[in-house]
């Protein structure tokens, strides 16, 4: 099964909020679609699972152009960033509704909710309300429906962000315990670069409801083909110095090493990470920042280096890569 | 806390002390009502209330008459209030905005202007002197107030919780009735309640369009009690009257004060 959007863009007031978007997932893959908010992210989603309109552009699913069908028959499972329970009913409630208008027979409903409930491992909530579930829980419910659509692709809007840190980190193997090991293709919005590395197989960055890069989360890190992705992708940011030639000069803070032959810094900031620590320091060329190993003891003044090869290049007017000769 | 506590002691007296006076008047015998602090030897009777039971036809009629042009009234606003608060919470908002403006100078008019020409339509019509008909004016006069707080709780609801039924496969009644509709249960009780309370209490239109005696509402049979001869007002008689009038909406109330008060307040606070 494959996802594939082909020049896909919606114009809403008077400005293009998604413009000439194309990607490819294929099957079981998972693609993280990332970039800040009111990128463009959501509203993509929003297109694939047919809740809008697109403006122009295509969407097919296993080679079938479903741009105008309607959201039930494209077999699309969504998980909503607030989960979307119906609080009225309860947690079977919830999981049946669908089944039951979609013309399923009682014992049918009965057997895959229960099935998909053992799968969760939320048997014991089924009759609770969602007003009476914990995070978590409501998480596991919302992944248990979308489960249970058995549909041709999975998108999931931002389904861990209401979550806190330590939740997350349990929940990311589960999920991908569930649903990464289909046939089914998975777009998977998010903020979080961590998340998106953790979850996808791919990652396409937004800016501005266009795409900027996709590839795997290496690539994006390795070779950032804009100025917008390189200082989008690692933490800390990537250090960006003022234009020489007509191009800036990106170079991460952890390829940055002490050397008595660079150029001179004042330490103006330590930020220790455990293992690690961020230094930031005023130089000729404006604030760098650096990251070195947790337990130097660092000078108040020191001499900065990096080497050739790890520099990255970026047109002064355009911003995009320029590939060293 | 004490200066609190006083004041509400104070304006709970200042409503509820009418009416305790009202049913304390409804037992009195008319001597007792003349002559309040006068040591009487008939001072407590039931009079009031065998007279209203008694009468032909009997009080309980016309209290069934107005349960009848209540419930009826209510159904009949919510049918049609319902889908149109929906369509209303959906279209663009400058035009959603417009729509609530024209709503809200209909719900200001001052609807006694309206009576004689309403009187006029029910003649043409031929629908006076029929309870059900009744309920045609009194759920166009709640229309605007019932459009705007359900196309405000509609407007409340997460959107993200239709187009997840939209994506199980929902159609539009199905989502309405299965997800919005019970949803929004607080607004709608609430919502009824007034309904059913401007119905009760209706003067005008209930006074021009119903003429047979059976037919009447309780606020107009209540104004034709009449007492022993015309020199005399009926107090006690009315003051029954009152508190048997009084009974089912209290009733009503009580049993759904939760939905009620969860119903005007809703949206108020992000939950």
């Amino acid at each position: 099964m494959t996802l594939v959007l082909t020049k896909l863009g919606r114009y809403i007031g008077n400005s293009w909020i998604i413009n000439d978007l194309s990607f490819e997932v294929k099957k079981g893959e998972c693609l993280a679609l990332l970039g800040p908010s009111g990128c463009g992210k959501s509203s993509t989603l929003r297109l694939i699972a047919g809740l809008d309109k697109p403006t122009k552009g295509s969407i097919f699913i296993n080679k079938k152009n479903i741009t105008d069908v309607s959201p039930v028959e494209r077999r699309i499972s969504m998980v909503f960033q607030s989960y979307a329970l119906f609080p009225h009913l309860s947690v079977a409630g919830n999981l049946s509704i669908g089944l039951k208008i979609r013309g399923a027979s009682d014992s049918e409903i009965t057997r895959r909710v229960t099935s998909t409930l053992a799968l969760m491992q939320i048997q014991d909530l089924a009759h609770r309300k969602p007003s009476e579930l914990s995070g978590g829980q409501r998480q596991r419910v919302a992944l248990a429906r979308a489960l249970l659509r058995d549909p041709l692709v999975y998108l999931l809007d931002e389904p861990m962000s209401n979550l806190d840190a330590q939740l997350r980190e349990e929940l990311r193997p589960e999920l991908r315990r569930l649903i990464f090991h289909g046939e089914q293709p998975i777009v998977y919005v998010t903020h979080d670069q961590q998340e998106a590395m953790a979850m996808a197989t791919k990652i396409a960055v937004l800016n501005n409801g266009k795409l900027e890069q996709i590839g795997t989360s290496k690539e994006l890190y390795k070779t950032p083909n804009s100025l917008f992705v390189a200082n989008f992708i690692g933490r800390p940011q990537i250090n960006i110095l003022s234009p020489r030639d007509g191009a800036y000069l990106g170079i991460r803070p952890e390829d940055i090493y002490f050397s008595e032959t660079g150029i001179s810094g004042k330490l103006i900031y330590t930020e220790w990470q455990g293992d690690k620590q961020l230094l930031i320091f005023d130089t000729a060329r404006g604030k760098l920042r650096m990251l070195c190993n947790g337990d130097i003891n660092v000078p108040d003044s020191c001499h900065l280096s990096w080497s050739k090869g790890k520099e990255h290049h970026f047109d002064k007017n355009t911003g995009c890569r320029i590939n060293p000769q | 806390m004490n200066n609190t506590r006083n004041y509400l002691c104070l304006i709970l007296i200042w409503s509820l002390a009418p009416i305790f006076w009202q049913a304390y008047t409804s037992f009195c015998t008319p001597e007792a009502l003349i002559y309040p602090l006068k040591n009487i030897s008939n001072r407590w009777t039931l009079e009031n209330y065998t007279l209203l039971l008694s009468s032909n036809p009997s009080f309980l009629r016309y209290l069934l008459n107005s349960t009848i042009v209540g419930i009826s009234t209510t159904f009949l606003t919510l049918l049609l209030a319902i889908p149109a608060a929906y369509s209303i919470s959906k279209i663009k908002p400058i035009i959603a905005g417009w729509v609530r403006l024209f709503l809200l100078s209909a719900a200001l008019f001052p609807y006694v202007l309206l009576f004689l020409s309403l009187l006029e339509i029910a003649r043409a019509l031929n629908i006076g002197n029929n309870l059900f008909a009744l309920s045609i004016p009194y759920s166009a006069l709640n229309m605007p107030l019932a459009l705007l707080l359900l196309s405000s709780s509609f407007k409340d609801l997460p959107i993200d919780l239709e187009e997840a039924a939209r994506l199980e496969g929902l159609n539009l009644w199905q989502r309405l009735r299965w997800i919005l509709i019970p949803l929004i249960a607080p607004a709608t009780a609430s919502t009824s309640i007034l309904i059913f309370i401007f119905s009760w209490n209706e003067y005008p239109i209930a006074l021009t369009w119903i003429s047979k005696t059976e037919l009447l509402t309780l606020p107009v049979a209540i104004s034709r009690i009449a007492g022993s001869s015309v020199y005399s007002v009926p107090y006690g008689a009315y003051a029954a009257a009152t508190v048997l009038g009084s009974i089912p909406l209290l009733l009503i109330v009580i049993i759904f004060q939760k939905q009620i008060v969860s119903g005007l307040t809703k949206g108020a606070v992000k939950g």
